[in-house]
């Protein structure tokens, strides 16, 4: 096996890192060899745009229309595909958010036991509303359709961690964790 | 979960080794007898392995319950051109996390079962396409397909067999509709998540243009079983249409909710009762829905039913994902059906009128009628709104939508109208 | 038996009809007669079936199918007219207005809408939905389209256009489900020399040329059957009129020249073609000035340059020209001795149409070089250097902007015949007014020799008549040839006088045009 990660698993993941960073390079180091990894496990380029969008968000954030036309440009892809494409999938976020993106599930299973809760727990505590970013550009709250874990409800991300089992009462130690 | 809930009445065949830690790496898993049904399955014609799955009578568990044998019997044996396989990792049912928890816990029984499927299919390469919000269950499974790969039973001839499959962990981005499986194979080739018109099937025009065989997680999951032990024993559980067992997940009002396998004969009413416990203290159980959001709502007379595709469906619902989710007396039918319509509205694709406009209309409609706004005519409108997003479309997300409302007004209409006469909900709070 | 030819024997709507393996259901129901609704079917795109407004029932399937992609098989029995698939479309429509604005007083669309066409067939007289739009706005694509975004339905034909035809995904589907729409990359504006067409191809008011926006309802347009003047392609087109101004060009569907499509250039190119200051009586020298005369005067002043004098006839003509005018000014010119005409082509980049390359805007910006080097003229770069000439000099439709201020003082006799008196004109001996290719009927050879008609779409002004008429007064009474009086009959003295033409009428050429023998090469200069 070369060095880096092994060409099976290379996708990007469509969550923002901790440590992204909106200016980084697309792509260097360890992310070229991602990006030319993913290349090598498709018939066409145009199935490496997922993978590569995510990887893209993963490290910068965001996905910043500069960003997207520079993915279409090194898939070969018009910036209009990439951007529709970008556009039909919800983890992809298409505008900055803070430096925890926290999203709450209010899909049918989280919503019967407490999801409501969690939601305005956590804009109280972090002064928002949804989908704003808090004044210290920390925290950005949204509601998403069930994330699948249904019978650990409520089911929250916070970047690309999963919190499960999440209620009105755990708000405050969540979000002291991430401090 | 079955953890920390597992109940004696289970038949734990694929999620035996839930709650276990050490089951997860591939050493561990080994030790547990992984891995072991390759052998005798690289012993076999790829057709005879098709052939044992077909007399298995394994269905998909993906909701749409296809026999799985004779799925893999239509792709192409003459190797003109790549075979592909596709494993839907996309669980994204509302109400459906099993999946999740069988890769999570036991990411190498899923690579058995796509390596036996691959070989069986003849393809060389398969994707699992995984939800992109599985953050942590895409590490787990990035962790045993490197494994995998460096233990040989990934890549080049495998375990000497001569037989070579790469695996590459597709992430989602999310779509609640590329778990359809075309809008699978769309998405899979960096496209928007459109599901295709069928035909072509997969089987003749998949992914890339080639034949594709689409299975479901728990599907692949139960294979090494069925092939190790054969399909009389698979057949000892269930009914003829529907043999062995299966994973149901259950959540909302329940005392103990989480996974839980049970062959599929099993009672519903026992299910929800006595595995799960029924609901929370103090509380009546309500309404159930069987087989995720999208499967007509249950009374609570209408559950004394065995859990086989046949008994629910017999019983006026669908087993489908086996995602279940109970709502007590508390629940606000008219909310629940709402939130519901509203998940279907924000995953409509878009491409078909009917499911595009019909979906955000009903969910229009459910939250004026839910706040209080609502008027008589509104109810007979919400039929015939949903009659005409029935089987008018390309993929069933339009039939998904209109069911829960269609069902809840015929089973529930008095708390629909005592929001439009009174304003007021009749769910005890 | 060649499985193409194998025909399927079905029945639609009670109506037994036989055609080739592989037809649609909604073509097969064309052949009956019989038209199902549609909105992102077009016969020039891929089908999507996605607007679910051609769903019919078929005998044995479980759910009604989309018309425009299930093939047809023996013994299917469809049916597009009972009450369920009348339900189902009346559905689609209702669907369809739900979140529609119903701004069909100030859209540029009424009248030619699809959505409006079935929502009056279909729809009920007053809406069910009470929920509030969503609403969109609108914004440019390119600099002269502008996208209604609360109009679109999301059929997706402009955007297959783009993609298919245009072979440039440059506008797409963004966001999705109801909050859906079709825009560029973000922020940029596309730019494709055939973007107009994705305002052809939408059934609504949602993509609109801002160049015609406002200008004219749908329904106060006339309509003719034309070809483009824009280049040697010749496109076929139909042109959009009112108040005698052509408004609009759009492309009218000839599958061997221009399918479904034309280009920008050309739409924007025949836009108020001959508007504007133009010569509209016959005009005879008369003590040095040019003096307006009515057509008997100046056809016998035409007769007596003719008959006296010494010296052949040099000419130049326009390669925009139609063929019969072309015809008879060589005509004219042989009774002095026809010594050569020459005529220049602008020119300007050549765009291929990717997915239809059989269309491309040519090189060449004229619509009959082909034709005028098929009756004897030739293409030079040297276009004034005809007027060093002591003979007769004819001119037409040559505008003569730009030539030497002496042009023609050299010439015995220098008849102009064309659209507009320019300096250069105005030295003339006897000046013709002429029509343009819209006023009157008329063919154009295009750059494969396809002989193509069109009609006249407009009043010529004053007292222009094209020379085939009038000259060919002034060449029966000299006994070369008779009175014509239509453009068929002129077409046909050309027909019969030379060979390239040689069994052409009219009546032969049609719709689709015909080509001239021996027709293949393009025009080069000499």
């Amino acid at each position: 096996m070369s060095d880096g990660m092994h060409p099976a698993i290379v996708s990007g993941q469509p969550s923002q890192s901790d440590e992204n960073n909106p200016d980084a390079p697309l792509f260097e180091g360890e992310y070229k060899d991602r990006f030319d990894k993913i290349l090598s496990r498709y018939p066409d380029k145009r199935a490496a745009l997922l993978p590569v969008l995510s990887m893209a968000q993963e490290l910068r954030g965001w996905l910043s229309p500069e960003t997207i036309g520079r993915v279409a440009e090194l898939l070969d892809l018009t910036s209009a595909y990439a951007r529709s494409v970008a556009s039909f999938y919800t983890m992809y976020q298409l505008h900055p958010v803070g430096k925890y993106l926290i999203q709450v599930c209010t899909g049918i299973g989280c919503d019967l036991c407490g999801a409501e809760g969690v939601v305005e727990g956590l804009l109280e505590a972090t002064k928002t509303r949804i989908g704003e970013t808090s004044e210290d550009g920390k925290y950005t709250i949204v509601e998403v359709e069930c994330l699948g874990g249904c019978g650990f409800p409520a089911m929250v991300q916070v970047n690309d961690k999963i919190y499960e089992n999440v209620q009105a009462k755990d708000v405050e130690g969540l979000l002291k964790e991430l401090d | 979960m079955a953890y920390p809930y597992a109940h004696p009445r289970e038949v734990r065949v694929l999620s035996k080794y839930f709650g276990d830690k050490d089951a997860i790496g591939i050493d561990g898993w080994i030790e547990r007898g992984g891995y072991t049904a390759l052998k005798g399955v690289f012993e076999k014609s790829p057709d005879e392995v098709i052939e044992v799955v077909k007399e298995s009578g394994l269905r998909g568990r993906g909701g749409a319950g296809f026999p799985a044998g004779l799925k893999w019997s239509f792709m192409p044996k003459d190797g003109d051109r790549p075979n592909y396989l596709a494993c839907n990792a996309d669980e994204s049912e509302p109400g459906t996390f099993k999946d999740r928890e069988i890769m999570r816990w036991t990411p190498h029984q899923l690579i058995e079962g796509i390596i036996i499927c691959s070989y069986a299919i003849r393809a060389s390469h398969a994707y699992i396409y995984i939800r992109g919000e599985f953050v942590d269950v895409v590490r787990v499974l990035n962790g045993a397909v490197v494994e995998a790969y460096e233990r040989g039973y990934l890549g080049e001839n495998i375990q000497g067999s001569g037989f070579n499959l790469d695996l590459t962990v597709h992430l989602g981005a999310g779509a609640y509709i590329a778990g359809e499986e075309t809008g699978l194979l769309n998405s899979l080739e960096g496209r928007r998540a459109e599901p295709r018109i069928k035909p072509p099937f997969p089987a003749q025009q998949g992914a890339f243009g080639m034949p594709t065989t689409v299975n479901n997680v728990e599907t692949l999951a139960a294979v090494p079983h069925i092939m190790e032990n054969g399909a009389d024993w698979y057949r000892q559980w269930g009914t003829e249409k529907s043999p062995g067992t299966k994973l149901f997940s259950c959540c909302g009002h329940l005392q103990r909710p989480g996974n839980y396998e049970v062959p599929l004969d099993f009672s519903l009413k026992e299910l929800v009762f006595d595995l799960c416990g029924g609901p929370p203290e103090g509380r009546q159980l309500k309404a159930l829905i069987p087989g995720g959001s999208s499967v007509p709502i249950m009374t609570l007379d209408e559950i004394d039913c065995d859990c086989t595709y046949e008994g629910i469906e017999a019983a006026g619902s669908f087993l489908g994902s086996g995602g279940l989710i109970a709502m007590d007396d508390s629940t606000c039918i008219v909310h629940a059906v709402r939130k519901m319509v509203e998940f279907y509205a924000h995953e409509s694709c878009g491409q078909c009128t009917n499911c595009r406009e019909g979906t955000s209309w009903l969910a229009k409609i459910l939250r004026r009628i839910e706040r209080g706004d609502g008027r008589e005519e509104d109810l007979p409108l919400l039929l015939d709104v949903g009659s005409n997003m029935v089987g008018k479309t390309i993929c069933p997300l339009s039939d998904s939508a209109a069911v829960p409302v269609v069902s809840s007004i015929q089973k529930f209409e008095d708390e629909y109208l005592a929001h439009i006469r009174d304003g007021s909900c009749t769910a005890a709070r | 038996m060649n499985d193409e030819n194998k025909l399927v024997e079905l029945t639609i709507d009670g109506a037994k009809v036989s055609v080739p393996v592989g037809t649609t259901i909604l073509h097969a129901a064309e052949r009956v007669g019989i038209v199902i609704p549609r909105y992102c079917y077009h016969p020039g795109l891929s089908a999507p079936a996605v607007c679910r407004m051609c769903l019919v029932e078929v005998e044995g399937a479980p759910k009604p199918l989309p018309s425009c992609v299930q093939t047809v098989q023996d013994g299917m029995v469809v049916t597009t007219d009972n009450a369920d698939a009348r339900k189902a479309r009346k559905a689609a429509v209702e669907f369809l207005l739900v979140n529609h604005p119903l701004d069909c007083p100030i859209c540029d669309a009424a009248g030619q809408c699809e959505l409006q066409d079935y929502a009056f067939e279909t729809g009920q007289l007053r809406t069910r939905n009470v929920e509030p739009k969503v609403v969109l706005g609108r914004d440019h694509l390119t600099s002269d389209i502008v996208y209604f975004a609360d109009r679109c339905i999301l059929c997706t034909r402009c955007v297959r256009f783009m993609d298919e035809v245009a072979g440039d995904a440059l506008i797409e589907v963004m966001n999705r489900g109801s909050r859906g729409y079709i825009d560029t990359m973000t922020g940029e504006l596309f730019e494709h020399p055939f973007s107009m067409n994705i305002v052809d191809v939408c059934p609504v008011g949602a993509l609109v040329n801002e160049d015609f926006l406002f200008k004219a309802r749908s329904w106060d347009l006339d309509r003719t059957a034309s070809v483009c003047p824009g280049c040697t392609q010749g496109c076929n087109v139909s042109l959009g009129t009112k108040e005698n101004r052509i408004l609009r060009a759009k492309p009218r569907h000839n599958a061997e020249v221009n399918s479904y499509w034309m280009c920008d250039h050309g739409r924007q190119s025949v836009v108020n073609w001959g508007a504007g200051d133009r010569l509209e009586v016959p005009m005879v020298r008369e003590d040095g000035a040019l003096k307006p005369a009515d057509w008997t005067r100046a056809l016998e002043s035409l007769a007596s340059g003719l008959e006296s004098g010494p010296g052949g006839a040099r000419a130049l003509v326009s390669a925009g020209a139609s063929n019969e005018s072309l015809y008879a000014l060589h005509k004219l010119m042989d009774q002095v001795g026809f010594e050569g005409g020459g005529f220049r082509v602008e020119t300007g980049p050549e765009e291929v149409l990717a997915g239809f390359p059989t269309l491309t805007l040519r090189e060449e910006r004229a619509a009959n070089v082909n034709g005028a080097q098929a009756l004897g003229f030739k293409r030079t770069d040297d276009p004034f250097a005809v007027a060093d000439h002591a003979g007769a000099l004819f001119v037409l439709e040559e505008d003569l902007e730009d030539a030497p201020e002496d042009f023609g003082a050299k010439a015995r006799l220098f008849v102009y015949i064309g659209n507009r008196l320019s300096a250069a004109a105005r030295n003339a001996h006897l000046a013709l007014p002429s029509p343009t290719f819209a006023e009157m009927d008329g063919t154009f050879t295009n750059y494969e020799g396809r002989v193509q008609r069109f009609s006249q779409a407009l009043r010529a002004p004053g007292l222009a008549r094209p020379i085939w008429m009038t000259g060919s007064v002034v060449l029966s009474r000299m006994g070369a040839g008779s009175e014509l009086r239509t453009a068929a009959e002129a077409f046909a003295a050309l027909a019969s006088e030379y060979d390239a033409f040689d069994g052409m009428s009219y009546e032969k050429l049609g719709l689709q045009g015909a080509k001239i023998a021996g027709a293949g090469t393009a025009a080069t200069a000499s």
